[in-house]
């Protein structure tokens, strides 16, 4: 200060200014990811209406593109670190779910991207607009929404920072950061508005419940630890000579923010009516990525913070699993809507998930990595099929309308059956594999703790099988109702997401090891 | 900078024994108080006399004691209470304003450290190291009288002035939160006392003009004038106060969020706006014109000046002198729109004082960091371009496309109200004939223009009607 | 700095409430009451006032969205607050973080400005 040479009473405190140490490659992923958002966020407040979509579809996609790039070249270095002042750890699991948020996420962007099914796109410019005014009936004849590439950038930023996060509070920045955004998406249906506007607000209400209880929850872990680290917190635990009652109590509460984000019984009853109300590419972004991420933060935190009260928690977390298992399956079973049913077999799908994870084992790390970017793959491609089968109000997306499907149109009727037929884990899709992983890691421990979880897994498997061939049977064996749905050809984009969805359902159920190998590889969490 | 011994800083409060605090509270409370009643002659006098008209001069010397008279007859109204009106809230509400606009009194400085009956203290009720905050707080909480005043009448007139208010303060207290934080730049605290201590200035720069190193004026309101004058434009929509005034533009919505009241509760919300006023004025006394320390003429010859409890006199003229501001503002413009309001409020102090504050913290930062000759200037032409570039590319909004009054006519929905012929001419009485055969001729020529058309058609067929 | 600085400001806020309380009270003990139905009628210019939804019924949206940028700004505001106190130490680092964060806060605002949030009408 030379010119105004104004001492300050503040002055006299020193204050000691540590500045975090940054490694901007390792973190490039995330930081691309953001700053192409914002630059979304200005294109759509300066581009002219008409290039817009061109623009940020554009903008979105490169963005991935160099983001997976970005994970590659972090892989090929090999970097295991903890960077920012050990806020975030760039290791195996982080860079595998990295790359796979982002081939997901590259996918689900063509599905949001698609407007070649519905004029103007699957999305609405200004939801609030009230249903049958006179200004919806303008906004019906309208481009939609281009805010949806920066919010799903946005969402996928703080999915990267999620599965990244070493500590409670990065973790809970990230959780929010790829929350806010979903809920917004999920509200913005050009179709079925209010049942959209409905799912959003259910899902932000409950999802700002699972975020308070994180965050008390990471209040108690800070009380017990004095560190929000998980490093830290996997070191108090080691050696508390306390109570460990703050570490169950916080441990609990943020079990239940990161249960309620994978949708694990009892947080799961948001789910089917999220999933049913959001707009369909929403929907398959949410169940795809969202499990990735959450499920990233979930096994990050029992394998690095909790490892040492692996004993403690696995019977209250196998019961969840348990149940999520159960109700999963056995709910599916009387869904008839297609997309509640693909709600409540994502929830069992989660149960499965938890059965890998609480193996507490190099191999049930790598299954559970397997089965997110198995699945991923699947759920996306199956929400594409589901925003083909349309009629004049929208998609058909009740089971009744499906029937006799098979002699309308069937490629598409045969795709769909090769993706039920994963789901329910036939052998040479990836369906099979996934699960096969899971199970046999879960085996290898050979506790009794996995292995009830096994039985339980292969029965539910059974129980699931159910519905998913009765959609088969449906489309191929019943008679065509009386004003069947139509097919929509899909435009370029959601022909592409789902060559990809399927091919890697197929390649991975028929050749899993390159995939198997490199989620092996990955397996190693660093603390 | 010297450390004067009578300058109190933030080690000197909290020390003092009770009957201090006690007497500090209540001289602060009394000083509020009075200056309500004075505040209210004085305005009515000002305006009166920029009115031409005598004002007050009826009640004590000089019309002072009116203020009180009205007081007085306040108290002995009857106090109303609306049937649709929300009974707890609507009773208590008028007193949040006035409790919090005199609680923020008690960290505004008003001089030196002097002796209290042997106690040496601080002329201030006490100070914090957020002291700053603390008016903030007091002028937002100072907001929920206003909007549960108006929400509680269960009426419509007051329901729609509290919420203007609301918005209306709380977009304000954007612009004033801003504004401030070059002045916590500059000063390095947030206590009152500390930034008037860091208000007393008077070094010499250290780059020079031929060999002249001039004194850096020390008082914020010339070293941070966007900040200062900021802080005064959202002080005024702070305070509700003209040109501002819009919760109370009785043209539109009666008396705002009072409409309802009668009796003291109508006088508390007037006493709160009072109260505000002379708490803002003190704040930019503190904050912008160096405090409670003497101007500078006075200093050049008079060494004393900022010592004993002489400080409270220049205090209080700055004090006097913002209010007059205040008064004379009020006397002179008239009163903005609510939509150009907050235009100034949102699109025009807010990015402004974004950009004055990154602009300082950059001089600032280059000052410090010492860079080389060459990247200093890199670094200031980059800013200057970006700012540039940002300016130019900034699109301007487009200009609303003029259409023609036929096509106004036509865009209607069809059935609306029969509209009167567009050039304003009084359409002829029927049972004026003559007047129609002497005006048709200036019709005729103006048959070109478009509107003449539509007025020929109209009186055709006013004239086939007939 | 121990927390017996704060006491003052307690002490008058109290003096405060107990003055206007006091008043609010004294008035309702020597003003008149002279009942008459209309007088406790909701006044909307003289005119049968117009009956109003039990909660003081809806309001423009706009008054919600100002509310909702003022937390955006407030927020940004809370964060300035102390860097803006610790900026002589923070330096260069603290300067460019800051940059970064109103950076990303401006572009919200470009886009809420050119959305027409900003407007009023």
């Amino acid at each position: 200060m030379n010119g105004f040479t104004i001492a300050t009473p503040a002055q006299v405190l020193a204050i000691d200014v540590r500045l975090p140490d940054l490694d901007y490659a390792a973190m490039a992923p995330m930081l691309v990811l953001f700053g192409a958002a914002c630059l979304g966020v200005l294109v759509d407040a300066f581009a002219p209406r008409q290039s817009r979509h061109t623009i940020q579809f554009a903008l979105s996609f490169i963005a991935l593109t160099v983001a997976l790039l970005a994970v590659i070249r972090e892989a090929r270095v090999g970097s295991r670190e903890l960077t920012a002042d050990v806020a975030l750890a760039i290791d195996g699991p982080t860079l595998f779910l990295q790359g796979t948020l982002a081939v997901l996420g590259i996918v689900a962007l063509l599905l949001v991207g698609e407007r070649a099914l519905e004029k103007g796109g699957p999305f609405v410019s200004q939801a609030a607009i009230p249903v049958g005014s006179e200004a919806d009936r303008r906004q019906a004849r309208e481009e939609g929404a281009t805010e949806v590439f920066p919010l799903t950038l946005f969402a996928l930023s703080g999915m990267m920072l999620f599965v990244a996060a070493n500590d409670l509070l990065t973790m809970f920045v990230a959780l929010e950061v790829f929350s806010l955004p979903l809920y917004l998406l999920c509200a913005l249906a050009r179709r079925r508005r209010l049942v959209s506007q409905e799912a959003a607000l259910k899902y932000f209400l409950l999802g700002a419940f699972a975020s308070a209880f994180f965050i008390f929850g990471m209040a108690l872990l800070y009380g017990f630890a004095g560190t929000v680290s998980f490093g830290g917190i996997h070191d108090a635990a080691l050696l508390a000579t306390t109570s460990p009652l703050l570490l169950f109590t916080g441990l609990a509460m943020v079990a239940v923010g990161l249960l309620f984000k994978i949708a694990a019984v009892p947080f799961h009853v948001w789910t089917p009516d999220v999933y049913q109300g959001a707009p369909t590419s929403v929907t398959a972004f949410m169940a795809a990525c969202t499990k990735v991420a959450a499920f990233g933060g979930l096994l990050r935190v029992l394998y690095v913070a909790f490892d040492r009260a692996r004993w403690d928690i696995e019977p209250v977390i196998g019961t969840i699993a348990i149940l999520t298992m159960l109700v999963g399956a056995i709910l599916a079973v009387t869904q008839t809507d297609i997309k509640r049913l693909l709600a409540y077999s994502s929830i069992a799908n989660a149960g499965y998930l938890l059965v890998g994870a609480l193996a507490f084992s190099k191999e049930g790390l790598s299954s559970a990595m397997f089965y997110l970017a198995a699945y991923g793959f699947t759920v996306i491609a199956a929400f594409a099929v589901i925003t083909l089968v349309r009629d004049d109000d929208g998609e058909a997306t009740h089971l009744s309308r499906w029937a006799g499907l098979g002699r309308e149109a069937p490629l598409v009727a045969g795709v769909f059956t090769f993706l039920m037929l994963a789901f329910a884990g036939i052998p040479l899709t990836s369906g099979f594999t996934s699960k096969f992983a899971v199970f046999g890691a879960a085996l290898g421990v050979g506790e009794a703790w996995p292995v009830a979880l096994v039985i339980v897994g292969v029965v539910t498997s059974m129980i699931l099988a159910f519905p998913y061939l009765r959609v088969v049977v449906m489309m191929w064996l019943s008679e065509p109702a009386e004003q069947s749905p139509t097919v929509a050809i899909p435009g370029a984009f959601t022909s592409a997401a789902l060559m990809v969805g399927v091919l890697a359902t197929l390649l991975l159920g028929v050749f899993p090891s390159p995939v198997l190998d490199l989620a092996d590889r990955a397996a190693e969490f660093i603390r | 900078m010297r450390f004067l011994t009578q300058d109190p800083t933030l080690a000197d409060f909290g020390h003092d024994p009770w009957w201090l605090i006690l007497l500090k509270i209540v001289v602060a409370f009394i000083f509020g108080m009075s200056m309500i009643l004075l505040g209210v002659w004085f305005e009515r006098r000002v305006v009166a006399r920029m009115a031409v008209r005598p004002g007050l001069n009826q009640v004590g010397p000089f019309g002072l004691l009116q203020t009180l008279a009205d007081g007085i007859k306040g108290i002995l109204k009857e106090d109303l209470l609306p049937r649709t009106a929300d009974k707890v809230v609507f009773f208590f509400a008028p007193t949040v304003p006035a409790i919090f606009a005199l609680t923020a009194l008690s960290v505004i400085p008003f001089g030196p450290m002097v002796s209290i009956f042997g106690v040496q203290t601080p002329l201030q009720v006490t100070d914090v190291p957020v002291a700053v905050l603390v008016v903030l707080a007091c002028s937002a909480m100072g907001i929920y009288g206003i909007v549960l005043g108006g929400w509680a009448s269960g009426s419509t007139y007051p329901l729609l002035g509290g919420l203007r208010s609301s918005a209306q303060m709380i977009s304000y207290e954007v612009a004033m939160g801003l504004s401030i934080v070059a002045v916590f730049m500059t000063a390095g605290t947030m206590s009152t006392s500390g930034i008037v201590a860091a208000q007393a200035g008077g070094s010499e720069a250290s780059w020079s003009i031929f060999g002249w190193h001039p004194t850096v004026p020390s008082w914020y309101a010339i070293l941070l004038i966007p900040s200062f004058l900021i802080f005064v434009v959202s002080a005024f929509g702070e305070t509700n106060r003209a040109p501002f005034d819009l919760p109370e533009a009785e043209t539109e919505l009666v008396a705002g969020y009072m409409t309802e009241y009668s009796s003291i509760k109508f006088l508390l919300y007037l006493l709160s706006e009072y109260v505000a006023m002379v708490v803002m004025s003190s704040i930019i006394a503190t904050m912008f014109l160096g405090g409670w320390r003497a101007p500078w003429p006075i200093t050049a010859f008079w060494s004393g000046a900022n010592s004993g409890w002489w400080p409270l006199l220049w205090f209080l003229a700055k004090v006097v002198l913002l209010l007059f501001i205040f008064v004379w503002v009020r006397a002179t413009l008239p009163r903005l729109r609510y939509d150009q309001f907050m235009k100034l409020g949102w699109k025009v102090l807010l990015p402004v004082n974004l950009i004055w504050i990154l602009l300082l913290g950059g001089l600032r930062v280059m000052q410090d960091e010492q860079f080389s000759g060459r990247n200093r200037w890199l670094i200031i032409g980059g800013a200057v371009v970006a700012v540039l570039l940002v300016a130019l590319l900034w699109p301007a909004r487009k200009a609303e496309p003029k259409t023609t009054l036929e096509e106004q006519m036509s865009a209607r929905p069809s059935g609306s109200f029969p509209l009167p012929p567009l050039d304003l001419q009084v359409p002829p009485s029927p049972r004026a004939k003559r007047v129609v055969a002497e005006r048709r001729p200036a019709n005729v020529t103006a048959s070109g223009a478009g509107s003449g058309q539509v007025a020929d058609a109209d009186t055709d067929a006013d004239e086939k009607e007939v | 700095m121990s927390l017996s600085a704060y006491v003052p400001i307690l002490a008058l806020f109290a003096l405060a409430t107990a003055f206007t309380l006091f008043s609010v009270g004294i008035s309702q003990i020597v003003g008149p009451k002279r009942y008459n139905r209309a007088k406790l009628e909701a006044y909307e210019c003289g005119i049968e006032p117009s009956p109003e939804p039990v909660g003081g019924g809806r309001f423009p949206v706009k008054f919600y969205l100002t509310a909702m940028l003022f937390i955006i700004f407030d927020i940004e505001i809370i964060f300035l607050y102390p860097w803006a106190v610790t900026f002589a130490d923070l330096g260069l680092f603290g300067f460019v973080e800051m940059l970064l964060f109103i950076g990303t806060v401006f572009i919200a605002y470009a886009y809420v400005w050119r959305r027409g949030g900003l407007d009023w009408d």
